[in-house]
């Protein structure tokens, strides 16, 4: 009852309606600026949440999350360039639709499957969240530090970039938390004399340097880029006939999104994939799939938008974000004092479940805008680079320094962000970094209380079952693939 | 296999060589305040040597598939990472929002937008607006300059 009175409280707080409403037409136009996704959004807005009550910071941040997710979908369909990676499985069938003449009811189908999948997932995660709480509160630390390595090992099959790719970007993320003083002998570590660096690197330069300032640097090349864009009458909701063919997609897509979300470190681009990939192997058509199925279309947006509830579940329940975004929403709660984990829903019952129904809400007021103010956005999309990554830079610099008031922080976002872009140019991915940095410092402090848990003995992690369980998860998460492709090998 | 492929395993090899090196020079606690616990220095080097297992299997990957061409950068993408260090030299000496605005003009101008108006428009009213909704609202203090000076007085 405490939950629900909580979640409800938010579509009483005129204030938060307000915020919710304004940050989610700010999604939708960071979503539609291709490049600039919900995890760059989520980076620069960070700073601006410093002075807000917890509840909103973190409703702005997940707003942002979940708006922007979505309204990459509108540049998918009708300029063929996601907004965001989490919806290039749009543009395979809603660009050749919306040529077709359809954008309308292209759009239509992203906006309705994209809300069930959110509203979906978020009923589970009010669910699923608790429960899991649950679990957790029996885990010490072997329990945490294996799953951390479940977490790390997850990184391995990130979207973007190869397997070892990633796993290399994790480690070095892992090895960005030793940077500063030793917690346990304060030995300084990697500091080279800098005493700003005693406490470790801020999350949010870094941040702000590998995803919004390398993507600056990405987008540089693309300035000559000519864009063009489909003409859009009206968004066109779904049909009768539509609901028929799309139901069962729909609902296999937030299954899958929902779980793939949960998953440590997977997040809202491998759960299109998939959502696309499975509407096709179910479809009675197959042949229309690339030429415009509609299927198509909400396989992929359900299901990125199911993930976003979903990755919500690691990121507050275990404090192992369940993927880039989720990341920064992850520092937020850090930065306003909010400590991730079991004790959360314990301690900040009203907190959680006020967030939960900011999510919420954020699912239908995109729907709304996506339905009536689309060719709005579609609009937004035009706007010349040379204008907007300007503003991002400004942005970059003034809210890298905006945390601590550091100017070293400015410098070490410059750094990362110039790093971000060599990674990215040799195809690295930059998530795996920042889901490493998370991890880090988690991963050495459960590895060292083991230890001391333990006498010394590491192996005896192993002897804990839900450790052992973890451990082996990562085995498999890690080998997995190559087994089973040497079997299928062996089998031809 | 281009010999300049050859470059990110090599590169991330050294580096990982090279905090070895460092980690081996930090200091070590007595073994009252460790306990059963690890030094300081011996998760980086577990890390590194992880990493530098993981590079091994990088390079056999790229024997067996020809990665991607890397092609150079065109010249927006080296003068925006020179406009960095404009930015760094502009912030030490003169003033941070100095700095922001002559790199946001230059930025915009390289970037194709000619109108001079646009990018003198773009370079002071976005700097101006982000300090007076940081100043005001958030109650932030930036670093004090030629025009924060003024300001701040």
């Amino acid at each position: 009852m405490v939950e629900l009175s909580a979640m409800a409280s938010v579509f009483t707080d005129p204030y938060l309606i307000a915020l919710i409403f304004a940050t989610t037409i700010l999604g939708v136009i960071i979503g539609v600026l291709p490049g600039l996704g919900a995890t760059t959004g989520a980076a620069l807005l960070l700073p601006f949440t410093l002075t807000m009550e917890p509840v909103q910071a973190i409703a702005v941040l997940s707003t942002i999350y979940v708006s922007a997710t979505f309204a990459g979908s509108i540049t998918a369909i009708l300029i063929n360039t996601p907004g965001t990676s989490a919806s290039a499985a749009t543009t395979f069938d809603g660009y050749p639709l919306a040529q077709k003449g359809e954008a309308g009811r292209a759009l239509g189908i992203a906006v309705v499957s994209s809300t069930i999948g959110g509203v979906f997932s978020i009923i589970v995660l009010c669910i699923a969240a608790p429960l899991l709480a649950r679990v957790a509160y029996e885990f010490r630390p072997p329990e945490y530090f294996a799953l951390t390595v479940f977490g790390l090992s997850m990184l391995a099959s990130i979207s973007a970039g190869g397997a070892t790719k990633n796993l290399i970007g994790g480690i070095f993320g892992v090895w960005l938390s030793t940077i500063g003083a030793e917690r346990v002998t304060n030995v300084e570590r990697f500091m080279f004399g800098n005493y700003e660096l005693y406490e470790g690197l801020s999350f949010v330069p870094v941040f702000i340097g590998l995803f919004a300032i390398s993507e600056l640097l990405v987008q540089s090349k693309t300035v000559n880029q000519i864009v063009e864009t489909i003409a859009l009458k009206a968004v066109k909701l779904p049909t009768k006939e539509d609901y028929k063919k799309i139901w069962k997609t729909i609902l296999r897509s937030c299954g899958i999104g929902t779980f793939i979300g949960i998953l440590p470190a997977e997040g809202a681009t491998v759960a299109s994939m998939i959502g696309y990939s499975e509407a096709r192997r179910w479809s009675k058509n197959k042949e229309e799939f690339g030429k415009g199925a509609i299927e198509g279309i909400a396989g992929a947006e359900a299901a990125n938008n199911a993930a976003t509830g979903g990755a919500m579940v690691p990121t507050m329940v275990l404090g192992i974000p369940g993927s880039g975004t989720t990341a920064i929403i992850l520092v937020g709660l850090m930065v306003h004092g909010l400590r991730p984990g079991a004790y959360l829903f314990t301690e900040q019952v009203d907190t959680v479940y006020q967030i939960f129904g900011s999510m919420l809400l954020a699912n239908f007021m995109f729907m709304a805008m996506g339905l009536y103010a689309a060719k709005l956005f579609a609009r937004v999309s035009l706007i010349p680079r040379a204008t907007l990554w300007p503003i991002v830079f400004a942005l970059s610099v003034i809210g890298a320094y905006a945390i601590q008031q550091s100017t070293l922080d400015i410098w070490i976002a410059l750094i990362f962000g110039v790093i971000g872009f060599f990674a990215r140019r040799h195809g690295f991915a930059v998530a795996p970094i920042a889901v490493g940095l998370i991890l880090g410092e988690m991963v050495e402090t459960n590895l060292q209380n083991s230890l001391k848990m333990f006498d010394g003995e590491w192996w005896m992690i192993l002897t804990q079952p839900l450790a052992a369980f973890f451990l082996i998860l990562a085995f498999l998460g890690l080998c997995g693939p190559y087994i089973y492709s040497l079997i299928i090998k062996q089998k031809n | 296999m281009q010999k300049k492929l050859y470059i990110t395993p090599i590169l991330l090899a050294l580096f990982s060589i090279a905090i070895i090196l460092i980690s081996l020079q930090l200091d070590t606690s007595p073994e009252m305040i460790v306990g059963d616990s690890m030094q300081a220095r011996s998760f980086p080097i577990f890390l590194m040597v992880i990493n530098l297992i993981l590079i091994c299997f990088l390079a056999l990957q790229f024997f067996k598939n020809y990665p991607k061409i890397i092609e150079l950068e065109i010249f927006t993408t080296w003068f925006s990472m020179f406009l960095f260090l404009l930015f760094y030299f502009l912030t030490i000496t003169t003033d941070m929002f100095i700095g922001i605005m002559v790199c946001m003009f230059l930025m915009g101008y390289t970037w194709g937008e000619k109108r001079l108006w646009v990018n003198i428009c773009n370079a002071i009213i976005t700097p101006g607006s982000i300090f007076v909704l940081f100043d005001y609202v958030l109650r932030i203090r930036f670093p004090r300059g030629m025009l924060t000076n003024i300001y701040y007085g």
